[in-house]
């Protein structure tokens, strides 16, 4: 028995780490920029010149928080062409520029000093100050000469993110055409052609050979996806010790936000699951004893239709029917409480009088998901087991009907009650999103619908990768629960 | 005994067995008429007349193509360009006139019956003089209309379109899939793949550079080729799939040359282990959860979103398809055929895949369904679909918003439950024909 659950568990282990492989690949392939959207959310978000000064060193030290100065895995698989510091560069859509660069021509050296040539023409570009440009020559309108500046660093700007050689060329004619009209600017016309030149020897110096032999770099555990799981030991814990990051809404501890919704997911999921199975076993043990009775066929055809209906469905027909001024207003449209009326001091049991009618609904479609399927279930279940040979020798004890079904057969056929445990976590973490949706309660499922809606990727990979982690959990328990309460399963 | 009936054939017995089920032979013609519903669509709901007569002119608006424009003449004299797409048919002097059954495009407003038209309430109409009066019953919205005005039979019909499209597409790459995945480990188990340990060895490299070439390599001509267009995109991932497949072909012959030793020997390659290892860890994930974080990372595209519906839900038929193999690799039929010396890849395919195919339709039939039902859920809480695209899904999610629109709830809502139950109902009545042992 032992043996079985450490067998179990070792098993268990490679899975949890593919899981979050696939959420750690999915959130690096997610679109924009973290640092972006965080020190948007943080309220940075200042004027041109601000931005140049401190807005740009906290969003340093953000990417250095956030461990995007570190190579992505343990190790990367690359071509011979690339270079293996690349993830050194800060800027994501420089970044995926140089590498779109070195694709092309295979030599990394020539495409750093393109860089950095055109990095050393942004600096003395943003260096000219046209203030006293404007102020030394009168004849020089203030309008025009900002205007051709700015035009010149917004070819610098998109220089930087093209990898299209037409576009290139497009554009080293645009600032060639502007340093001749403008004279303020042949300053930095020496630097301007460096660019071009090492912008000439991407191509005569390409060694595209080299993009076609395979190279694996090893970096170590100092990488991304260890940060993101293990933490540094340091300000970052890790998400196995709970810390999920931050989120981009509102720049909240992810951990936090899933414990002030989680709680109402939970009971609401299981609530509906109790229910669900307190109404599909005697339905399905019924149908099981009067199998291909009228009763039987009649309740089978109806729980198959019920079973073929969406729960959105069904949650919506609801609410038009039961919670509608037109029709029938039952109950309250949305929400889990009327905040006019709520009071945070009442006791346990005021707020479940209170809460009670916001939540029929809601568990009636939580319900209503599974109960059909249950049921279908539990009826092929007890069928099996009703012909099996220990029932027919209880009834030739000479027992009576109801004992047989009720003792012997239905202890039997409970077992994939235990099943119900891999569902009932991930069920609580992820919510029903589309429940939760359509009745507005204010849990996990609608933080998830939120999140998607407002791309808040760490969000998303969090519930997804706890997600996993928990059905996992679950498989387990219910295995190793099937183990010990049922002899007759033996695991070798 | 029926066996013994020389005219016996199993496909027979099971057409018999299925027709004996009356409801399961309605769903069936149900699908069809839902298939000719969905192929028809754009003659059944159009804005443009099917035939119109103009200025002497023969037209056929709704066959032609939406770009299409005609300069019409009267009397010899040119008169106007006729744009199709942006030309209001409705009020151009028409002789002789079709329409369509319900004039009206899915997206096309209605300037006039915007704000929750209702089927039986009124609506209102502009006839050729200019005057605002009720509406005749050919241009009635018989369905009523949502809140900018589009009709939502026309919604409707064009709905089927993309649900059956979504069944069709996610399920055939999902079969493809689950069928191949599921034979390899039924057919060969553990221990039934043997082949020498370089072989292996090249094998496992041969794929490494394969997706290094196919698709490391291949990535920025990829990304161009679905930048440009989707049908450009699966052309060059067919390319990228074969480079994968010749590289795997090559250095499995280049194998041959390093034979010797213990290079030799033959070894268990544990296909089985791998696929359920593979099809446990999906199952594990919750789908609607990994699909919608998918969809949450790349673009919206009613395509993108059924690749993944296929690429998420082939496990159901990879573990049908398993079963069977295991089943069926020990009957007579399929040891003679490996004991003739055919190709295991032959006695597959052509002898053991036909006789496993029975369970694996059923579990397609059933497929669809869920498909379905994912679509509609997604497109109803308007994730990965494009908000442009009328589908069921987001015509139900249009009524939840305005409760008042019971027809915006009730008719979308109840076409995906018929769909549902059609394809429920007929994968049932399927498995109990097929397979008289499952029924329960």
């Amino acid at each position: 028995m032992l043996k079985y659950i450490i067998q179990r568990i070792i098993t268990f282990i490679p899975m949890l780490i593919a899981i979050s492989l696939i959420a750690f690949i999915i959130s690096i392939n997610a679109p924009g920029d973290p640092v972006e959207r965080l020190s948007k959310a943080a309220g940075n978000e200042g004027s041109a010149e601000k931005q140049s000064g401190a807005s740009k060193k906290i969003k340093q030290e953000l990417r250095k928080k956030l461990g995007l100065d570190l190579p992505i895995f343990y190790f990367s698989i690359t071509d011979l062409a690339s270079s293996d510091t690349l993830y050194r560069i800060q800027d994501k859509y420089h970044k995926k520029n140089l590498e779109a660069l070195t694709h092309q021509s295979g030599n990394w050296g020539a495409v750093s000093d393109y860089y950095n040539a055109l990095l050393k023409l942004q600096k003395s570009h943003q260096s000219i100050d046209i203030k006293s440009i404007t102020a030394k020559d009168s004849s020089l309108n203030v309008n025009e000469v900002t205007e051709a500046n700015n035009q010149f660093g917004v070819e610098i700007g998109s220089l930087l993110e093209t990898s299209n050689k037409l576009l290139i060329a497009g554009k080293f004619d645009k600032m060639n055409t502007l340093l001749i009209d403008n004279i303020f600017l042949s300053n930095i016309k020496q630097q301007l052609q460096e660019v071009q030149n090492s912008n000439n020897n991407l191509v005569s110096k390409s060694q595209t050979w080299k993009t076609y032999i395979p190279n694996i770099n090893f970096y170590g555990s100092k990488n991304q996806y260890h940060l993101w799981l293990f933490g540094n030991g340091k300000e970052r814990k890790g998400l196995l010790r709970g810390d999920f990051g931050i989120s981009y809404i509102d720049s909240q501890p992810i951990q936090d936000k899933i414990w002030q919704k989680v709680g109402i997911s939970f009971s609401l999921s299981l609530i509906s699951i109790f229910l669900a199975y307190l109404i599909s076993i005697p339905i399905g043990i019924y149908s099981a004893y009067k199998k291909d009775s009228v009763a039987d066929k009649g309740m089978s055809l109806i729980l198959f239709i019920l079973y073929s209906m969406p729960s959105f469905f069904v949650g919506t027909l609801l609410l038009l029917q039961f919670a509608n001024p037109d029709n029938l207003s039952w109950f309250p449209v949305s929400g889990i409480q009327d905040p006019t009326l709520f009071n945070p001091e009442w006791s346990i049991w005021q707020k479940i009088k209170h809460r009670l009618p916001f939540l029929i609904l809601p568990i009636i479609t939580y319900t209503y998901g599974s109960f059909a399927f249950l049921s279908r279930i539990m009826r092929v279940g007890m069928i099996d087991i009703v012909t099996q040979d220990y029932i027919r020798t209880a009834r030739a004890k000479g027992l009576g009907e109801s004992k047989v079904i009720l003792k012997h057969a239905l202890r039997n056929s409970l077992l994939p009650v235990i099943t119900v445990f891999a569902a009932i976590f991930p069920m609580a973490i992820g919510g029903s999103i589309i429940i939760e949706v359509i009745f507005s309660i204010p849990g996990m499922g609608v933080e998830v619908f939120n999140s998607i809606l407002n791309y808040d990727y760490p969000m998303i990979i969090t519930v997804f990768t706890l997600s996993g982690f928990l059905t996992m959990i679950g498989y387990l328990v219910s295995d190793i629960l099937y183990a010990v309460v049922d002899p007759r399963i033996s695991y070798k | 005994m029926q066996n013994t009936n020389k005219e016996f054939s199993f496909k027979k017995y099971a057409w018999t067995q299925f027709k004996k089920n009356k409801i399961a032979l309605v769903c069936l013609y149900l699908l069809f008429t839902l298939i000719v519903l969905a192929v028809f669509a754009p003659y059944i709901a159009n804005d443009r007349p099917l035939y119109a007569v103009y200025n002497g002119k023969t037209l056929f608006p709704a066959f032609a193509s939406e770009t299409r424009s005609d300069s019409i003449y009267k009397n010899g004299e040119f008169l106007h360009v006729l744009q199709y797409d942006i030309t209001d048919w409705r009020s151009l002097d028409l002789k002789s006139v079709i329409w369509a059954p319900i004039p009206y495009s899915p997206s096309s407003m209605d300037r006039y019956n915007r704000d929750y038209a209702s089927p039986s309430g009124k609506q209102r109409f502009k006839n050729k003089d200019g005057d605002i009066v009720e509406i005749p019953s050919k241009f009635r919205h018989r369905l009523g209309t949502d809140g900018i005005g589009r009709d939502l039979a026309a919604g409707l019909i064009h709905g089927t379109r993309i649900s059956l499209m979504v069944g069709l597409v996610s399920m055939g790459i999902a079969a493809l899939i689950g069928i191949i995945l599921g034979a390899l480990a039924g057919f060969f188990g553990d221990n039934k793949l043997q082949m020498p340990r370089i072989k292996y060895w090249m094998t496992l490299f041969g794929l490494f550079m394969g997706i290094f070439y196919g698709f490391g390599q291949r990535k920025y001509i990829l990304s161009d080729a679905f930048g440009t267009s989707i049908s450009n995109g699966i052309l060059q991932t067919f390319i990228s799939i074969i480079i994968i497949f010749g590289t795997v072909f090559l250095f499995r012959k280049l194998s041959l040359l390093l034979k010797f030793r213990y290079l030799k020997d033959e070894t268990n390659v544990p296909i089985d282990t791998f696929v359920s290892r593979g099809i446990e860890l999906l199952n594990s994930i919750p789908r609607l959860l990994l699909i919608i974080t998918i969809t949450a990372v790349v673009e919206r595209s009613i395509w993108i979103v059924m690749i993944i519906i296929g690429l998420t839900s082939w496990t159901g038929i990879a573990r049908f398809t398993r079963a069977e193999f295991l089943r069926i690799r020990s009957l007579e039929f399929v040891q003679a055929a490996e004991s003739l010396g055919f190709s295991s890849v032959r006695t597959i395919f052509k002898h053991a895949l036909p006789n496993a195919l029975a369970p694996v339709f059923v579990s397609i039939a059933f497929g669809i369904a869920s498909a379905i039902l994912i679509e509609s859920g997604l497109s109803f809480l308007g994730i990965g679909v494009p908000t442009d695209i009328v589908t069921w899904g987001s015509l139900l999610n249009l009524g939840r918003q305005n409760l008042e629109a019971w027809w915006l709830i009730i008719y979308p809502g109840m076409a995906i439950f018929i769909t549902i139950t059609i394809y429920n109902m007929i994968a049932e009545a399927s498995r109990d024909a097929l397979d008289p042992k499952l029924k329960s």
